[in-house]
C-alpha cells in the first residue's frame, strides 16, 4: 500500500550503500527524494550507515535538518523517503556566476548553526559536516543532512573512533587521533565552513592526512601545552612543525570582508583546544548574528545558475 | 521544535516577545520513544489483546482447515487436537515474551556486552512483541536477532561471522527477520534508557546534599540503582514512565529517605516553582516503584507449557502423532 504512494522518477545518484531517486509523494503531489538502501552484498545484514541515517533522522524535526518523510520496505529493500533539497552549499560555492553578500553568507551560517544545535541539544554528533552535507532546499532553506557516520554523545568512558568527519574539515583533536571527543567537533567543521563561504575556496585543504596537521597548524598555529594542557598526551604532537598563532592583522588580511565581530565568531568555532571551542549556543548568540547587515531572508538567497 | 537560541539583544525592539526555551521535557515529547512507545495501561493492554487475538484467529482458521482435510482421524484425535491445539491467551503471551526477554539480558550479560547493548536488545525484544504475537514468529527465532541487531544500533559492532560463532547460530537464521524486526520497530531504533538519568542524578545528589551524603554508600547506592533499573526494562514502567522517574523510582525503592531529601532540597532550591511540581513526582514515582515491584517472574515450567502450546497450535499433526507413539509405547508389540 505505502509502495503506490511514492514514485520513483528518476536516479540521481548511487553511493557505496544507496541509491537515490528523485520521486513524488502521489497523496500530495510533494515532491521527495528516494534513498533506497542496497541490500545485498552486505553479509552482515543492514549497513551501519542506514541504521544510523534512520535512528536519528526519526528523532529531528527541525527546520534545518532534513527531514524523513518515510521509511518503507520494498522488494526486500530500505527506502527512505527525504524531502527532496535540489541543490547543496558546495554546489553555490563552486558557482563562480554567484556573488555573495556578507548578508547571503550570515544567513547560511545562521542556517547551519541552528541545525547543529538542534542536533547537540538531542545528543546527537553529525560526525560529517561540509558544504556538500548542507542541502538547500526551493525555499532557500538550509538543511543538515546524511546522518550516516552520526552517533550519540557517548558516556565519558566510551571509546570512540577519530576517524570520522572529511578530511579538511576534520578537528585538530581528531587528527591527533583522540578517542574521547564531544560536539565541538562538528563546532569545528562550521568554524572552517564559515571560512570556506568567505574565501570562496576550501579553507584547509590537507592533501592527506599528515598534511592536514601541517595545513591547519599553518594556517591556525601550532597549540601549546599553556592553550591546550592535555596536548602533549597525543603521541602524535611531538612529531609536528611548529608555527605561531596568526596574528589578528593576518586574519584580517586573509579575510578581508569580514567584520571583527565575523572573526571573532570565526576564531571561536576555530580554537584548537576542543574545552575552549564555542559551542553551538555561544556561536548563535554572539554579535555577529546582532551587528549589520541582517541574515538575507532564505527566500531571497543566491540560487544556482545565478538565479 | 523550531525554536533556537535568539541572538540577545534582538533586532526588532518593537515586537520583543518572551523568548520560550526549549525544555529538556519538550525534547523528550518529540522523541520516538516518547511517540510512538509511550502508553497508557489501557493503550498497552489493549494493544496487547489485539495482537493476540489477530494471531488467535489465524491458528485456529489453521487447525480448522487441517481437521477438514484429514476427515480419516479418530474421534479422539480430533478431541486432542481441540484440546491442545488452540491459542495462547495474551497473558501467556506477555509472560513468555518477558521470560525470553530475561534470557536475553543474561546471555547479553555473559557475553560481556555493554549495559546499553542489553538494554536495546531487551527493549527492541520486547516491542517487536506489541506489533506480533509469539504464535507469529516464536521468540526462540528473533532471539538472536534481536541481540545483532542492537549491537548495530547502538554502534557496538560485532561481525555476523564472529556473532553467529559466539552465539552458536547459524548466519542465515540470525539475518532471516532482520527486516521483519526493523519493520516492527517501526523504524525508530533510539533508546533513552534510565542509565544515562541514574549516572545525572547521581551527580546531583552528591551536588545538592554536598557534605551530608558518605562517597562510599553513594556508590552503594548507585550500584544497586542499577541492578534495579535492568530489572525495571524487563516490565511495563518502560511504556508508562520516562526514564528520569524510572530512576527516581529506583532510588526510592533504595533509600526512600535519601531520595526524599534530595528532592526537598532541589525543589526548596529551584527559582522556578511551578515548572515542577513536588507532589506530582511524588506521585508519579511513587506509582511507578509499585508497578515495578509488583512484576511478576515467570517461571520455566510456565514458559515451556506456552512454549509447547504455540508448537501444537502451529502443528495440528503434532498432537496426533504424539498420541500414536504414546499409544504405541504403552502396547507391546
Amino acid at each position: 500500500m505505502l509502495r503506490n504512494e511514492y514514485t520513483k522518477e528518476k536516479r540521481v545518484g548511487e553511493g557505496t550503500y544507496a541509491v537515490v531517486y528523485l520521486g513524488t509523494k502521489q497523496s500530495n503531489n510533494r515532491k521527495i527524494a528516494i534513498k533506497e538502501i542496497k541490500t545485498s552484498g552486505f553479509k552482515d545484514g543492514l549497513d551501519m550507515s542506514a541504521i544510523r541515517e534512520v535512528k536519528y533522522l526519526q528523532e529531528m524535526n527541525h527546520v534545518n535538518v532534513i527531514e524523513l518523510v518515510d521509511v518503507f520496505m520494498a522488494q526486500n529493500n530500505l527506502n527512505l523517503v527525504l524531502e527532496f533539497l535540489p541543490a547543496d552549499l558546495e554546489m553555490i560555492i563552486k558557482d563562480q556566476s554567484i556573488l555573495f553578500t556578507p548578508a547571503d553568507i550570515k544567513s547560511w551560517l545562521l542556517m547551519t548553526l541552528r541545525g547543529v544545535h538542534h542536533c547537540h541539544r538531542n545528543f546527537i554528533l553529525h560526525r560529517d559536516l561540509k558544504p556538500n552535507n548542507l542541502l538547500l532546499g526551493p525555499d532557500g532553506q538550509l538543511k543538515l543532512a546524511d546522518f550516516g557516520l552520526a552517533r550519540n554523545l557517548g558516556s565519558p568512558q566510551d571509546l570512540l573512533t577519530s576517524n570520522v568527519v572529511t578530511r579538511w574539515y576534520r578537528a585538530p583533536e581528531l587528527l591527533f587521533g583522540a578517542r574521547h571527543y564531544t560536539g565541538a567537533i562538528d563546532m569545528w567543521s562550521v568554524g572552517v565552513i564559515f571560512a570556506e563561504l568567505m574565501l570562496r575556496i576550501p579553507y584547509l585543504p590537507g592533501k592527506d592526512d599528515v598534511d592536514q596537521i601541517d595545513v591547519t597548524f599553518r594556517a591556525l598555529g601550532t597549540p601549546t601545552d599553556k592553550d591546550w594542557p592535555e596536548i602533549s598526551t597525543f603521541s602524535a604532537y611531538n612529531k609536528i612543525q611548529f608555527y605561531p598563532p596568526p596574528s589578528r592583522d593576518e586574519l584580517r588580511k586573509r579575510f578581508i570582508a569580514a567584520t571583527e565581530n565575523a572573526l571573532y565568531l570565526m576564531s571561536g568555532m576555530l580554537s584548537l583546544n576542543p574545552h575552549k571551542r564555542w559551542d553551538s549556543i555561544k556561536a548563535l548568540t554572539s554579535q555577529y548574528f546582532v551587528e549589520l547587515p541582517e541574515p538575507t531572508t532564505p527566500e531571497e538567497l543566491p540560487k544556482l545558475g545565478g538565479k | 521544535m523550531t525554536n533556537t537560541p535568539t541572538p540577545s539583544g534582538s533586532v526588532d525592539a518593537t515586537k520583543v516577545q518572551p523568548i520560550q526555551r526549549v525544555s529538556d521535557d519538550d525534547l523528550y515529547r518529540h522523541s520516538s520513544q516518547y511517540r510512538m512507545w509511550s502508553f497508557t495501561p489501557e493503550q498497552l493492554a489493549q494493544k496487547r489483546v489485539e495482537i493476540n487475538a489477530r494471531a488467535a484467529t489465524v491458528l485456529e482458521t489453521r487447525v480448522r482447515s487441517f481437521l477438514e482435510q484429514n476427515p480419516d482421524l479418530g474421534s479422539d484425535e480430533v478431541a486432542a487436537i481441540t484440546e491442545k491445539a488452540v491459542p495462547v491467551t495474551a497473558d501467556e503471551e506477555v509472560l513468555l515474551v518477558n521470560y525470553f526477554a530475561r534470557m536475553l539480558l543474561t546471555f547479553a550479560t555473559k557475553m560481556n556486552l555493554p549495559t546499553e547493548v542489553a538494554a536495546t536488545a531487551v527493549t527492541f525484544f520486547r516491542r517487536f512483541y506489541l506489533n506480533n504475537s509469539v504464535m507469529d514468529i516464536v521468540p526462540k527465532e528473533i532471539f538472536y536477532t534481536t541481540l545483532f541487531f542492537a549491537c548495530k544500533s547502538e554502534n557496538f559492532f560485532i561481525g555476523i561471522d564472529s556473532f553467529a560463532k559466539k552465539t552458536k547460530s547459524k548466519n542465515e537464521d540470525v539475518l532471516k527477520y532482520e527486516f521483519r524486526l526493523l519493520e516492527s520497530l517501526q523504524f525508530t531504533l533510539m533508546n533513552h534508557h534510565p542509565f544515562k538519568a541514574l549516572h545525572g542524578f547521581f551527580l546531583d545528589i552528591q551536588n545538592i546534599l554536598q557534605g551530608k551524603v558518605d562517597l562510599n554508600y553513594m556508590g552503594q547506592v548507585y550500584t544497586n540503582c542499577k541492578k534495579t533499573i535492568m530489572e525495571a526494562i524487563l516490565t511495563d514502567v518502560v511504556y508508562f514512565y520516562s526514564p528520569p522517574q524510572i530512576t527516581l523510582a529506583a532510588l526510592l525503592k533504595e533509600d526512600e529517605a535519601l531520595a526524599m531529601r534530595y528532592l526537598d532540597l532541589k525543589f526548596a532550591n529551584e527559582d522556578s516553582p511551578g515548572v515542577l511540581h513536588l507532589e506530582t513526582l511524588r506521585t508519579v514515582i511513587v506509582a511507578c516503584k509499585d508497578t515495578m515491584s509488583a512484576n511478576a517472574v515467570p517461571s520455566k515450567e510456565q514458559a515451556t507449557r506456552t512454549v509447547a502450546k504455540i508448537h501444537f497450535g502451529q502443528n495440528p499433526l503434532s498432537v496426533v502423532e504424539r498420541m500414536r507413539r504414546q499409544r504405541e509405547s504403552a502396547s507391546p508389540p
